[in-house]
């Protein structure tokens, strides 16, 4: 176990925004935490870091108590935090060198930005990076000292595709290196692919963790026909189908899930043809359950809420 | 110490490809040099426009008119009492001397005559330079009149290497102007760190919070010292003020004055949430202080019931003790007494400083 948290609890005043949290991140695992924004997730992660203390509750970073000795801690994790603007007139190998600078032990700066293809830019000026090399920057300041954790805040918000696989890749690497890796991220098929197991949270409380896969098993026996139309029809009425187990729309996107998808399928394209619809259900297809399904019914919320 | 030199370096780094922060540490002063030294040049001598109106037409009341005539600073203008006051009034003339009628006919009734002398007293010059010399040639000229010997006079001794041109009295003004800023501006990359999330991405990181500030003062510095370093060598080649001080004093004022702005700038900072917030802040110190503190002129001439204002101000101290170290101008106060008050601004604002400044 690398991170160890045990009854953490955090007020805001009257608010709770931890909940008496407990988990652990395990040696050389992706581990994920999703939740809405105000879930509590930035306020332990922060804890986790040595940014916040603790209410109450104990939390071990590497064997070492966070409250205790946070400063041997930083010293073995790296942070990336989402769009700091830093130092704006010092280009990416001076600000790499910069943070180097802060750790007893750091890799070349080569290397890192080798790592986080920044080979082009390392001359650039921070101030005239685009959005995907500051986001891949500030992933690469947080790994400039080889770190045993590496906590990512959302690595690939506002990314374009190319750049997010680019990222994904990167993640892989460092977990075939055995590297740990703290993410929390707003893409559920960015947790599904890159996890080994997640955690969600809401309210303060962890509401369900497991492997990706499990998760969805465990909430979803049932698959899902998925489809756009304008306007959307009823609810209650696609309620009414066979098999239906839930149904989820969302302006012209609708989701019925069903644990038996042929006669559920069959009874959709009957509605349509009856209705008149059959030209207009748009990209109708079926599909396994997500972890955004499974987030979606623990939180009742679209995780970008 | 790795982690301060590189902090310190990257802060220079900054600095210098910021075109403006460049300027205006560097250029701003020798531009305010530059127009007082081009506004005082040249003739230094000063001129009061006076007007005189002569009812008198003996020989006493010519000769009065005459002394005033000698007097270097006195312009003199004769006309009617009416015209002279409307001028007055204008303020095209600084005084009006008014000689009354038949002064020989009321001195030998053994009565006095009365010389009366109209001004505006809310022009500080009048009361304080016109009157005097008014009163100092009247009695000249009574002691004439009344044939009285010479008792006693006054052998003036400057005690002053050399005179005292306001060249040389701005330079050391323009120096703590420029130490209060650069001091000052001292917080604000912290609060824009603060602003940007900047000082949170370091607390991640082993860096201690004080390395950071000690990394921002050690830059401040250095900048003080380039930037008197220049500020004295123009004054020097281009208007030839020559430093007649100590230099190891000097630099300890420039040391001592940069760290006890820091601290106030510090302190005024410690709570703003952003830069456009500390900017305001920051402004509504430093310009009545640059003002107030007789930089650029001297504190004689303020009106008295700005003085404990003005006694209470540290750059009050840190401009006296600068032109008494440079120039060796008269003290407002012993230097000992200047170093104190702006230790004691230092100790003062810095313990305050690390009691209320927010890091986040």
């Amino acid at each position: 176990m690398v991170i160890e948290v045990e009854h953490l609890v955090k007020h805001y005043g009257p608010i709770k925004a931890v909940d008496d949290i407990s988990f652990q991140v395990r040696q050389g695992e992706v581990f994920g935490m999703l939740g809405p924004n105000g879930a509590g997730k930035t306020t332990t992660v922060e804890i986790i870091e040595g940014l916040r203390t603790a209410d109450s509750g104990r939390v071990t970073v590497l064997g070492m108590d966070v409250a205790k000795v946070p400063a041997a801690i930083k010293q073995k994790i790296g942070v990336q935090l989402q769009s700091p603007s830093l130092m704006p007139s010092l280009t990416v190998d001076e600000l790499l060198d910069v943070f180097a600078g802060f750790y007893k032990h750091s890799l070349p700066i080569s290397e890192v930005a080798e790592l986080l293809s920044l080979n082009e830019s390392r001359k650039v000026l921070v101030k005239n990076l685009s959005g995907g090399q500051l986001q891949r920057l500030s992933v690469a300041m947080a790994l400039v000292n080889d770190p045993e954790i590496a906590f990512l805040d959302e690595p690939t918000t506002g990314l374009d595709p190319q750049v997010r696989r680019e990222m994904w890749s990167v993640i892989e690497r460092m977990r075939r290196q055995g590297k740990t890796v703290f993410l929390t991220t707003h893409y559920m098929e960015e947790a599904e692919r890159l996890c080994n197991r997640v955690a969600i949270i809401d309210h303060g409380k962890i509401i369900a963790m497991d492997t990706p896969q499990k998760l969805i098993k465990k909430y979803f026996r049932e698959k899902a026909i998925q489809f756009e139309l304008e306007p959307p029809p009823s609810e209650a009425v696609l309620r009414t189908f066979p098999g239906v187990t839930n149904v989820a729309i969302d302006e012209n996107d609708v989701v019925i899930y069903s644990d038996d998808i042929t006669t559920t399928m069959s009874a959709t394209l009957k509605f349509a043809e009856k209705e008149g619809l059959t030209g207009k259900l748009k990209d109708l297809h079926v599909r396994q359950a997500t972890l955004e399904d499974v987030f979606l019914k623990l939180t009742g919320r679209k995780i970008r809420d | 110490m790795k982690s301060f030199r590189k902090l310190v370096i990257a802060n220079f780094k900054q600095f210098f490809r910021d075109k403006t922060a460049v300027f205006f540490t560097f250029a701003f002063p020798l531009i305010f040099i530059g127009i007082f030294g081009l506004v005082f040049s040249g003739d230094e001598s000063v001129n009061y426009q006076i007007g005189l109106v002569n009812n008198d037409d003996s020989a006493i009341g010519e000769g009065i008119a005459q002394a005033l005539n000698q007097i270097p600073i006195f312009e003199l203008s004769e006309g009617e009492l009416n015209e002279k006051l409307t001028a007055l009034e204008d303020g095209e003339l600084r005084a009006v001397v008014v000689i009354p009628a038949n002064i020989e006919a009321t001195i030998a009734a053994g009565g006095t005559a009365a010389i009366t002398v109209y001004h505006d007293p809310s022009q500080t010059t009048s009361a304080q330079i016109i009157l005097p010399v008014l009163r100092e040639a009247i009695n000249e000229i009574n002691r004439q009149l009344a044939q009285q010997p010479v008792l006693l006079t006054l052998a003036e001794e400057s005690i002053l290497s050399q005179n005292l041109r306001y060249i040389d009295f701005i330079v050391p003004g323009i120096l703590a102007m420029s130490i209060m800023m650069t001091g000052f501006f001292g917080v604000v990359p912290l609060v824009e760190w603060r602003e940007k999330k900047v000082l949170k991405r370091l607390g991640v990181t082993p860096l201690r919070r004080s390395t950071v500030v000690f990394s921002q003062v050690a830059f401040r510095l250095v900048l003080t010292v380039l930037q008197a370093t220049i500020l004295i060598g123009v004054a020097y080649l281009v208007f030839d003020v020559q430093i007649i001080g100590n230099w190891f004093l000097l630099f300890v004022l420039l040391l001592l004055g940069t760290l006890a702005f820091i601290s106030i700038g510090y302190l005024a900072s410690s709570r703003v949430k952003t830069v456009e917030g500390a900017m305001p802040i920051i402004n509504l110190i430093t310009f009545p202080m640059m003002f107030l503190s007789g930089i650029f002129f001297p504190v004689e001439i303020m009106p008295d019931f700005i003085r404990p204002v003005v006694e209470a101000l540290p750059l009050t101290y840190l401009g006296d003790a600068l032109r008494q170290v440079m120039v060796e101008a008269t003290p407002l106060h012993p230097l000992g007494v200047d170093v104190a008050v702006l230790a004691g601004w230092l100790v003062v604002c810095m313990v305050l400083a690390i009691r209320f400044f927010r890091w986040e």
